[in-house]
């Protein structure tokens, strides 16, 4: 019992009409690296809120070095040595790093705050963490890497013997994430006991010892990571088999539909050409911060470039704004579903039905019953999982809010669709369906553009692959060429 | 191309009775005659031919009330109506006093409100990054000083001839004319509001500005238009009140700005944009006039008045957000 | 990332130093044009008649930092003193000592009923400041009762604007005494840099355990307590007290928040700007009349000014981040 650091049982969590966590239990190794995986929605960020004292479960009983303990609040948390770091660095833009780092736990002296002192241990976490910026930066300077390991060193500051990780590598570029997985070690091998929370296996291959499982709120299973494979996890999280999760049907391909030539915008993206044909499936990817959503901005009419050319159908076309590039049937599904896609106040039917109101309009005036009908055949086409067109679209899982903005993209008249990164925080069995809604349209003869970071969605969906690194195109490659070394190679090009 | 597992999903909207009759919108009305029913009670000469006598002078805030739900719905906020409303009833009263033929001084009073309203708008939409709150300070601060500059060391201004405007202060019956260009105006701004895409847009902006953009929503183009049409209406609330007070001081539209933010906030418009109707804030503007009336009749303090306002602008904005928190803690 | 910056551009960097080239600038220029502006007289007494405006400007500075606002201040400042100009009229207090307590008193309570409001009852700043405007302008009139407290009536209490000690008046010390207290509480103590956090990252303070409801209801009570004071202190500097003082002249001390590089969205800004930023602000107010622009013209400059510096903000910024885009090499 006392070989756990931490040890959970029977956890259970309810929040207003949603039992977030079922009877779920945990056991933490002291000094091992264990990794939480489930569907979006399985359970694993209400869990991490338990471990460290921001909620308080309804049952169950939690454990510290076979210590029964009951955290009152995150502060508990912190003082008995647990710290998380999330997703998105919950900092101050404002103020230094020193500052961040040690909010909350500043170091005081007749009841001054004492600057100097402060400023120098700051600089030696940092420097145990390698890092490239000084610990009197302006915080809201940093790269999100940068912002990342000040969230680490801060957890450091605290003398935390158990740190957290939510989605630790998920805004990291490939050489960002082996600093990432070098820091997990160190970290390791100086007798922190580490959780963490990813969507991607080399992560967790990579860094853990053993892997939970959590399902529907539920504990699955606990396993190691020596023995299993992805298909024992993939049927573990989401509870059945998925054979042959890319559906690419076999299309031909038709003629050229758009063409971008010579596209740049300082400081974002520099003389981009590439074509997409009808019922062709291009996949564009890169790491992040390659470029690859702004470019699709700009051809979409959300940023204008400072140079460049873009034909449709061979015709040149001038986009200023969204709609210009929605009239010429160029759709987007942006990257953030939650910002930028949907309105999560209003109903699935409302969502669906907003770019296309002005068309079934009359005189201005809404046709509300109209929209109805065409809101449900549109929603019920993409197999959403709703009761009414009514419900608010926050009350939907994340892969149905993708199916949403699906949906709303189906409404309007379509040439080319690019879909940035459709499947990011999507669970497994929703991911599958988007992939299928994807060959359909590609049946149907539309230009797809598929922009992701997840090597296997895009060799598994595309028929040509166009990488880019740091804001140009570095490559192109067919589908039948294509290996994750290739693409990897172009996607890190050093060019200096 | 049907969905795999045939699932439906409905949509046909739950209509009740009960909702329609207990709605926010409801309990406004009941209100409404209670207040009347107290004025009654506190004054003598609170008799509906007397009241209509003394409306018009508080209907002219009306106007501000109807372009201001827009712009609350868009989730900003405009503070300079006030100040335009005074700026514009200087430069009608100069015009008239300079002999200006009385279309004209209608197109002054007009044009130095669109004016200003299209100043706001400007700033806002090429400077995007401040906040209406602001900008519209600042701008409060311009008109109103600029108002203070033409009306010299007398700070006032009085109509040598007042024969144009008594005209438009003119009445069917005994109802004055005002009263139907606030109907017909109320009627306008509701229905835009509420059944067209234009509406909607708005209503898109207020619950999420990206959203819109990257849904083809000209966003920039309806803030645009909003506030200068938020100035057109100062305009024409100077030029009514111009009729009613007959000249303009520094202190002209003192206060319409929180009269007009308060109607809309009663009414059930909510400050974070996104959510409301306008016509609970009809209801309550009415109400709200209907008691400034009373408590005139009865020589209140005009200053313990304002203090009332205060009062009831505050409580608007506080009541929703107590009973929202009541609710959460009811569900849990 | 160039390490070696010239020290010009580390000047301009920094708004503070910029601001005071800029008051620098202003003086020798006036000083050219009117050789009497530079004399000790003539600077304690714009010291002395824009104490009031400085001071509340540091209250400003705290309610600005965590992205609120309140343009309460001078119906509050005109309710503490009146209040104060009436009991000593009716001869009830006329210890001058006792009479800023009460003052001050009436401030902080007018202040954290506002900070409860908008604390707890989550009322937009900018809608309870407000209305609490009218209401407590409005019982500043009801407390005066069509009557005002004139110079016999002040007894003492006027001669404390008069006195001084160790040869600086009195109420250029107390301004003194605020901003060192202040300067002291925003840089050195947890309070200030919590307010600091509040104002850069609201929920990211809230997780960390930071009670952002108090520390918002703690900025405005400051600011209700800091007008209180300036209201006892306008009495006597300007020997009566009237319904209707320093009506209007909030918007002084947005602008000169606004000129001191106090960020109107909240976590920037700092006492030395406040401070400058007041001080460019009390010598533009003496400059006007110097280049021929009257008194009436005031407001309508102090306007054009907030205007005029928010959206230079926003060009600069604009410029700074066009540059760093430059700097991303493709």
């Amino acid at each position: 019992m006392s070989d756990y650091v931490l040890e959970l049982k029977g956890i259970t969590k309810i929040f207003p009409g949603v039992k977030a966590l079922n009877n779920v239990q945990f056991q933490l190794k002291k000094g091992e690296v264990h990794a939480l995986m489930g569907e979006n929605g399985a359970g694993k960020s209400t869990f991490i809120k338990v471990i460290t004292g921001v909620h308080k479960a309804e049952e169950g009983e939690m454990f510290l070095d076979g210590r029964k303990i009951d955290f009152k609040g995150p502060r508990d948390a912190q003082a008995a040595g647990i710290a998380a770091v999330y997703q998105h660095p919950t900092s101050y833009p404002d103020l230094s790093v020193a500052e961040n780092i040690f909010m909350g736990h500043e170091i005081i002296k007749n009841g001054m705050i004492q600057w100097k002192k402060m400023n120098e241990e700051a600089a030696a976490l940092l420097d145990q963490l390698n890092a490239d910026f000084k610990s009197t930066d302006e915080m809201g300077a940093l790269s999100v890497a940068q912002q990342q390991m000040v969230e680490i060193a801060k957890a450091l500051s605290t003398n935390a013997r158990i740190i957290i990780l939510d989605e630790p590598t998920a805004a990291l570029t490939k050489n960002e994430s082996e600093e990432l997985y070098r820091i997990v070690d160190k970290l390791r091998d100086d007798g922190v006991s580490i959780i963490f929370i990813s969507h991607r296996f080399e992560d967790m291959y990579r860094l853990a010892t053993r892997v939970t499982v959590f399902r529907d709120s539920q504990y699955i299973g606990t396993y190691d990571v020596d023995g299993i494979t992805n298909a024992d996890l993939i049927k573990a999280m989401v509870g059945r088999e998925i054979k042959d999760l890319f559906p690419k049907p076999e299309v031909k391909i038709g003629a050229e539909v758009l063409k971008v030539e010579g596209l740049s915008r300082m400081g974002y993206y520099k003389n981009v050409s590439f074509s997409v044909h009808a019922g062709e499936i291009i996949g564009l990817t890169g790491l992040v911060g390659a470029g690859r959503t702004e470019v699709v901005e700009s051809v979409c009419g959300i940023t204008k470039p400072d140079e460049g050319k873009v034909y449709l159908e061979g015709k040149p076309i001038q986009i200023k704004q969204p709609s210009d590039a929605m009239k010429q049937g160029i759709i987007l599904l942006p990257e953030d579903r939650q910002k930028e896609g949907l309105i999560m106040s209003w109903g699935l039917g409302r969502n669906v039905v907003l770019p296309t109101m002005g068309k079934y309009a009359k005189n201005g005036f809404n046709d509300e019953k109209k929209e109805r009908e065409i809101s449900k055949q549109l929603l019920e086409d993409v197999d959403t999982k709703a009761v009414t067109i009514f419900d608010p679209a926050s009350s939907l899982s994340g892969g149905n809010q993708q199916k949403v903005a699906v949906a709303k993209a189906l409404g309007q008249e379509m040439k080319v669709v690019i879909m940035d990164e459709p499947t990011k925080g999507v669970d497994v069995g929703a991911k599958a369906e988007i992939y299928q809604i994807m060959g359909d349209l590609a049946k149907k003869g539309y230009a797809i553009i598929l922009i992701s970071s997840e090597m296997p969605e895009i060799l598994g969906m595309s028929d040509r692959i166009i990488v880019m690194c740091n804001g140009r195109v570095t490559g192109e490659l067919s589908r039948g060429e294509a290996t994750q070394e290739g693409i990897l190679e172009l996607a890190m090009e050093k060019s200096k | 191309m049907a969905g795999k597992s045939g699932r439906t999903i409905t949509n046909v909207p739950e209509k009740s009775l009960k909702k329609t009759l207990f709605c926010w919108e409801g309990m406004l009305v009941v209100l409404f005659i209670l207040i009347n029913i107290f004025c009654a009670g506190i004054s003598q000469s609170y008799q509906f031919s007397n009241v209509l006598r003394e409306m018009p002078k508080y209907l002219t805030e009306m106007f501000l009330l109807f372009p201001m739900a827009f712009i609350l719905v868009l989730g900003e906020i405009d503070i300079s109506v006030g100040a335009t409303v005074c700026l514009s009833a200087t430069m009608t009263c100069m015009a008239s006093n300079k002999g200006l033929p009385f279309g004209m001084v209608i197109l002054v009073a007009l044009l130095v409100g669109t004016v200003c309203g299209l100043v706001n708008g400007l700033i806002l939409t090429n400077f995007q990054e401040l906040p209406p709150m602001i900008v519209t300070l600042g701008t409060q601060i311009v008109f109103r000083g600029i108002a203070e500059i033409a009306l010299g060391s007398g700070g006032s201004i009085s109509l040598t001839n007042a024969d144009g405007f008594r005209m438009i202060a003119g009445k069917v019956g005994i109802i004055p004319y005002i009263f139907f260009v606030v109907i017909i105006m109320a009627v306008l701004f509701s229905v835009v509001l509420a059944k067209t895409t234009f509406g909607r847009s708005v209503y898109a902006i207020g619950s999420n500005r990206l959203a819109a953009y990257y849904s083809g929503i000209h966003v920039q183009t309806i803030r645009l238009i909003i506030y200068t049409v938020m100035g057109f209406m100062a305009g024409l609330a100077a030029l009514f009140l111009t009729s009613v007070l007959y000249g303009a001081n520094t202190t002209t539209g003192n206060g319409f700005e929180m009269d007009a933010i308060a109607m809309a906030v009663f009414g059930g418009i909510s400050t974070s944009g996104g959510k409301g109707r306008l016509l609970g804030g009809i209801i309550s503007g009415f109400t709200i006039i209907c008691l400034r009336i009373g408590l005139g009749q009865i020589n209140m303090n005009p200053q313990l008045i304002l203090i009332i306002l205060g009062i009831l602008l505050i409580l608007a904005v506080l009541l929703p957000n107590i009973s929202a928190k009541l609710n959460v803690k009811k569900k849990a | 990332m160039k390490e070696n910056k010239s020290v010009l551009k580390k000047i301009t960097d920094s708004r503070e130093a910029s601001l005071l080239i800029v008051l620098i600038v202003l003086c020798i220029v006036i000083s050219l044009r009117s050789p009497s502006f530079m004399t000790l007289k003539s600077i304690s007494d714009m010291l002395k008649n824009n104490a009031v405006i400085m001071i509340m400007t540091l209250g400003m500075l705290g309610v600005l930092l965590i992205g609120g606002i309140d343009i309460s201040i001078a119906s509050t400042l005109a309710f503490s003193g009146m209040s104060v100009g009436m009991l000593m009229k009716y001869g009830m207090v006329q210890n001058t000592f006792v009479l800023f307590l009460i003052a001050i008193g009436i401030g902080a309570l007018c202040g954290l009923l506002i900070g409860l409001i908008i604390s707890r009852g989550k009322v937009l700043p900018i809608i309870a400041t407000m209305g609490f405007m009218y209401i407590y302008r409005g019982l500043a009139y009801i407390i005066a009762n069509s009557q005002w407290a004139s110079a016999e009536n002040l007894g003492t209490f006027k001669d404390f604007a008069l006195g001084s000690v160790l040869g600086v008046n009195n109420v250029i010390i107390v301004m003194v005494i605020c901003y060192i207290i202040f300067f002291i509480v925003m840089k050195w103590t947890k309070i200030g840099r919590m307010v600091y956090a509040v104002g850069s990252n609201r929920e990211a303070a809230q997780i960390s355990g930071i009670n952002t409801a108090n520390v918002e209801l703690l900025v405005y009570t400051v600011m209700g307590t800091l007008s209180g004071l300036c209201g006892a202190l306008a009495v006597s500097i300007y020997s009566s007290a009237q319904p209707n003082m320093l009506y209007g002249r909030e918007m002084d001390v947005i602008a000169a928040c606004v000129i001191g590089g106090v960020s109107m969205t909240g976590g920037r800004g700092s006492v030395a700007g406040a401070l400058l930023g007041s001080l460019i602000l009390a010598i533009i107010a003496k400059a006007l009349p110097l280049v021929g622009i009257e008194a009436i013209a005031q407001n309508t400059v102090k306007g054009v000014i907030i205007l005029v510096v928010i959206v230079l903000n926003v060009i600069t910024q604009r410029m700074m981040d066009k540059n760093n885009l430059k700097g991303r090499e493709m």
